[in-house]
Formats: C-alpha cells, structure tokens, sequence
C-alpha cells in the first residue's frame, strides 16, 4: 500500500527535479528579499535589475529566486549569491545601481564587492 | 588558499563540555599555522544538537563535527582547512530542519546567535513555489502524521512537547488541543490568529510571508488531530503581500492534494479559507475575532464558554497563534522530546522578536526561551548606536511593560517577564535609551489602547480614557499632586475588572513605567520638568554664552521669536517660542541649551 509518507516523498524527489530544471544548479544563485519590508526598501527595482541580466543574457548561468524576509531589517533591500563551495556573499542596503555593479564585478569578474557585505 | 568560516556551539550544554576551551585551542592552532587571515572564527547560541556537543560547523560545505575534543583540532586544521579534506570520520550527520538556513547565514553574527526553528526557511526559500517548501522536508510532518499517528498520538506529542500559546498569553498548547479534541460532534473549526496588530510588530508578517506553507501545514494537522475539516486564517487586510502568498499557498497545496478531499491518499478531508480582518486591534481577542468571522462586530464576550467547546457559529473551534501553528511541523518531525530541551523549566522552544528602536541591529530574532533580554539587545542587536544609554527595553506592545536596565538580565520566558512587570506579548521588543520620556511612551501606548477599545465593558471604555487624560495632563505640565497614585488605582481595578484582554492588559505599561521610572513620573509633576527633553510643554530653550550670532537659529525659527544683531548673542523670546526644537538641531556651536 503507498502511505502518505511514500507520496510526499515522491513529492519531495519530484520538486527537487523541478527545482533543478529551472536551473538551481547553476554556478550561481542570486537571491533577492521581497518581503513587504524589503520591497518597501527598494527590492523590487533590485530584482528588476537581476532579471534584465539575465533575459538580456548578461550574465549566463546564474538562478534567480525571491525571497522572504530574513530579518535583517536596517540592511534591506538583501541580496544573496551562493556558489558552490564557497562561502555565501550576503550583500545588504543594495539598490538597482549596486546590483548592476554586483553583476559586473561578482557575477561576471567573480570579485566580491566586501563594502557591502553584510558580517 | 580557501576562505573558510568556523562556527562553534557556545550554548549552555557546549560551555559545559568546554567549547570556550576548544576555541582558545583553536585560535592557537590558526595563529600557529598563519592561518588567521583565512579563517574567521563565531560564536554560536545553542543550534539545538546538545547531544553531538561540542561541535564545530566548517563553511563552506557546513561540514559538522561533533564530540570534539582537544586532540581533534589540530587534525581538522591540517586535513580540513589546509588540505580542503573534511574528515568523514569526525563529521556528524544531522539533517534538522533549519540547518539549510545556517548553511547560508550561519557565520552572520546576528543570525548565528539566534536558534531559527519557526523561521526556519524566512529568506532562503522562494515563499511562491511550493516546490522550495516540499524540498526542504515540507508537508512531511503531515504525511508521518497521516501515517503512522493517531489523533490521541498527535495531541499527546505537543503535549510533551511544553509548546505555548506564541500570542502572548501563553496556555499549553497541547491542553487546548486536547480539550477541542474531546468535545463531540463532527463540526469543528481551526483558526489561524493572524491578526497581528501591535504597533511596531512584524512577527506573523514575516513569517508569512517568508513561509506560508508551514503555517498551513500545521493547521492541517491540528484538524487532524481535533476531527476537524474546516481552518480559517484570520488576517487583516493590511496585509495585502501575506494574503497573497498565503492564497497562492492553499491554491498550490490544493493543487497537490494536500489540502481538500482524501489528503495524501486517506480519507482525511481539511480545506483552509481566508478571512480579512478590517484591522482592529481587539479583534485579536479570540472571542472577538470569531464574533468577527461570524459577520458580527469584533467584540469580546466572557469566557467561559471557551472557544474550544462554544467557538466559531457555537462549534468547538481551536484557535491558535501564527507561530504556535509553524512550531508544530517541527515538533512532529524533530520530536517533543528534542523541543522540550529547549528553552526553560515551564517555557520550552524558541520565541521570535521583532527588535526594533534604539538598536543597532534591528529586526527579526528568534532566541531559545531562556535568553536574556541583554543577550537580544547587546549580542544580537549590537547594542545602542550613537554611545547612548539604555533607558528601558519594551515588550509586549500596548499590552506590555517598560522594563529598565537593572532587568536586563531577565530571561524571556512566560514568567520571568510577567514577574518583571511586563509580559511575554507576540514578541514586539522595543529599545530605548536616554532620548526616549518613560511617561510619555506610558502615554503613547495608552492612547493607542484607548482608541481601539472597543467599548463594551466600563472599566476599560470609561478607565483607560480617565487614565489617558490623566497622562495627557501631566505631559502638559499640569500634573496634579496624587496623579501617580490615581494613575495605579485606576489601572489596577481596569486590570481586575475588564472583559478581555485588552482592557486586562492596557494599563501595564502606565504601572509598569511608574513602578520602574516613579521619579520621571514626579519629576514631571513637581518640577514640571522633562529629564528626556521630549514632552513640549515642558521644555525651555536658551541661547547659551557660546554663541556665536551666525544667525542661522534666527533664520530656521517658525515664529521669528530669536532676535539678536549678527557677531552677538542671541536671544530667545519665550513667550513667542514654541518648543519646536528647531535651533536646537539646527546650532553648530552647541550654543542652545534645553532644560
């Protein structure tokens, strides 16, 4: 008999393979925050940023997620990048014209921009 | 050369087995290796694997290696940081729920100080796609309880497992349960509260809107558990994103079968609507709140009956808090055994805060109970910017009391905080240092509580618009001789006598700022004198011997009442000034005193 336990399991196997073909394992994963208070900040313009990157095909190889609210109130909007194997860059107070400059110098050139990493 | 981060478990538990020692140890391995630059050591509270302590958490990779000893560290140093090899031998395998969010903020000082269980996936999964939720072990806790538990199993697990009401009032969540559980009849409702309305608070938002469908999933099983079919979460209007992605969420779970008829193959059948709120403060009074789904206006009414045996349209309904509801997946899945060693002797688990005011870190934490405010305040939130001093830390919103800094090492639990003369409240925590007038935040939340009375009981209609006026007066500087002492007879027959919780709880912080600050309350009173410099009235402002007549007070003042040639020094007209502060800010030569 297949029990709920089977289902979800399923369910879980079938999300992650979903998860992936949108590209999660891609060298780079950005997120942005996009709770009320981070899109009060600013957020969305940020995402906006992040997004014409990408269709414009700017930066390649890189997925791209919303968020919610972490809790990182003063520092909002946030931004995530995560590779594989290296430490998460956590970039905070960022707004569209820093993520165009995170997309030129960490996306592109690899180069952490430490000044508005948050510690 | 690889940039690593090393976490350490500094926890009550850890302590005791030396984790400060391991550290020292490890600094000296680091230092001895040249390593320092490349190695960035944290401290962590608790992470909740008290029985793998001590352990260490290597980043990137979030390698765990636990039952550490003093002899394990220079092998990690060699093999994991120098040769990039973690070493399976030591690594411990824990796979708790919230180890992906320390996974990506763990090394962060703010966050890895905190013990994220409810919030466990705010800010690392996407809250619109059910598929991020299902992949970190969501709707899990569902599905084992639709297998292998029988409602009685389930009711008993959040029994042991010590959870409270997260609302602020904290009854045993468990006991609620089984009390719905044994009434009879087939028609029940779940309620979610979502109808967060304290000024300045943000918990349940965030929650929500970071991860709606755990809130969902443990409405589910709270149906299941109590023989219900039918949840509703209550949330106000004002909230339009955490409505959103809340109807997205039950449209998705639907969609999944894990909502609606014969849930995950069984015959179990729960379905979850949504009611907004107008955003009334009382209608988070249970009673009220259901008087309100009902179509009628939110009032109160007395308890007994409680909503668990006469509830939504006369029906048994169990009506629990935001967070209480995204406790309970991890309970069933971690187990009530793990959760209850969290947290204090009649507080067990983590409790969320919204830290916000005078603080240099403000936002969203959730700490094990147990956690002292100075801890929040000081660890977490780095302090109070500018080199201000601390002047009182609120809790509990307009429900809540102002306590000072000799309380700072109260533990936030349900009783020490209501022993200090506040309450736990949903978790609103406001700090406030020197700037801030004790009477007239009193005033503030009072006029806040005033104004959402909802009128139907006298003493807290008629008392808290007394207490108010009194309030108002003394801020004027027409406070009377015997003011303090009417303002704590009023508040605690309102405390005795009122219908609801709102009126039992609004005067709190009026006595509990006299019963810390009495002398600013006779200050303003006797002298007529405002030691913050907050209350209007009662300020003068003088232009001092460091003048230096540039003028520039004279240009930026409303009502021309500054006169003075330019080079001299300046006069203020008091009977033309009007307190506005305006030169004060505006002076350069800090030439204008304020008394």
């Amino acid at each position: 008999m297949v029990t709920p336990l089977d289902l979800i399991r399923k369910k879980r196997a079938e999300a992650v393979s979903r998860i992936i073909g949108k590209g999660y394992l891609a060298a780079k994963r950005v997120y942005v925050g996009m709770a009320t208070c981070e899109i009060a900040a600013g957020s969305k313009e940020v995402m906006e940023v992040f997004k014409q990157a990408i269709a414009k095909g700017i930066v390649k190889d890189v997925y791209l997620s919303q968020k919610g609210c972490a809790g990182r109130c003063n520092l909002e909007p946030t931004v995530e990048v995560i590779e594989t194997g290296k430490m998460p860059v956590r970039y905070g107070r960022i707004d569209a014209d820093k993520a165009r400059q995170i997309i030129e110098k960490h996306l592109k050139g690899g180069q952490v921009i430490e000044e508005w990493v948050i510690g | 050369m690889m940039e690593y981060a090393i976490t350490i478990c500094e926890g009550p538990t850890c302590i005791g087995r030396h984790a400060d020692r391991l550290r020292a140890i490890l600094l000296e391995e680091l230092a001895k290796r040249g390593l320092k630059d490349h190695v960035r050591i944290n401290i962590s509270g608790c992470l909740g694997m008290c029985h793998k302590g001590p352990f260490l958490v290597v980043n990137p990779g979030y390698t765990i290696y636990g039952g550490v000893t003093e002899s394990d560290i220079p092998v990690i140093v060699e093999e994991h940081i120098v040769k990039d090899r973690p070493i399976a031998r030591l690594a411990v395998q824990e796979d708790h729920l919230f180890n992906r969010f320390y996974r990506i903020f763990g090394d962060v000082g703010f966050f890895g100080k905190q013990m994220r269980i409810t919030l466990r996936n705010c800010g690392i999964i996407d809250p619109e796609n059910i598929d991020d939720y299902l992949a970190l072990r969501g709707y899990e806790a569902l599905a084992k309880v639709l297998t292998e538990m029988t409602p009685q199993q389930v009711i008993a697990e959040v029994k042991q497992s010590g959870l409270r009401g997260r609302g602020g009032a904290g009854f045993p969540t468990g006991l609620k349960w089984e009390l719905t559980a044994k009434q009879p009849g087939p028609e029940k409702y779940v309620i979610c509260n979502a109808d967060e309305g304290d000024p300045g608070a943000f918990m349940d938002r965030s929650a929500i809107e970071g991860d709606p469908h755990t809130i969902l999933e443990g409405m589910i099983i709270g149906g299941y558990a109590i023989g219900s079919n039918h949840g509703i979460v209550y949330i106000r209007a004002e909230y339009p994103l955490a409505v959103r992605r809340l109807e997205i969420a039950i449209q998705q779970a639907r969609q999944h079968n894990l909502l609606g008829k014969g849930i995950l193959g069984t015959n179990f059948d729960f379905d979850i609507e949504i009611r907004l709120g107008a955003g009334a403060f009382v209608c988070g009074e249970e009673t009220a709140l259901i008087q309100s789904i009902e179509g009628a206006r939110g009032m109160p009414r007395p308890r007994p009956p409680f909503p668990a045996t006469s509830g939504l349209f006369g029906k048994p309904t169990l009506i629990n808090n935001v967070e209480t509801w995204a406790n309970i997946p991890v309970i069933i899945l971690e187990g009530a055994k793990w959760f209850s060693s969290i947290g204090t002797e009649t507080s067990k688990g983590t409790k969320v805060f919204a830290l916000a005011g005078c603080v240099v870190n403000t936002g969203l934490v959730e700490v094990p109970m147990g956690t002292t405010i100075r801890q929040v305040v000081y660890d977490i939130g780095g302090g109070i910017p500018g080199g201000k001093r601390l002047t009182a830390v609120q809790t509990g919103g307009p429900s809540g009391g102002c306590l000072p800094e000799s309380y700072l090492d109260t533990p936030v639990d349900y009783e020490s905080l209501a022993k200090a003369g506040s309450i736990m409240g949903s978790g609103g925590m406001i700090v406030m240092d020197e700037t801030a007038c004790m009477v007239d935040v009193a005033r503030f939340f009072l006029e806040f509580t005033q104004s959402e009375s909802c009128g139907k009981c006298t003493p807290c209609r008629e008392g808290t618009k007394r207490m108010l006026e009194i309030l108002e007066r003394i801020v004027q500087g027409k406070g009377r001789p015997g003011d303090i002492e009417r303002l704590e007879r009023l508040g605690n027959m309102i405390k005795k006598a009122s219908l609801c919780g709102l009126g039992q709880s609004a005067p709190n912080p009026v006595l509990s700022t006299i019963r810390h600050f009495r002398d600013e309350y006779q200050q303003h009173i006797e002298q007529k004198r405002c030691p913050a410099g907050v209350c209007k009235a009662l300020l003068t402002y003088t232009i001092t011997d460091a003048c230096v007549g540039c003028g520039a007070c004279k240009k930026v003042c409303p009502v021309g009442a500054i006169s003075g040639t330019k080079k001299e020094k300046h006069v203020i007209d008091q009977a033309k000034c009007i307190r506005c502060g305006q030169c004060y800010t505006t002076c350069k030569f800090n030439a204008i005193s304020r008394s």
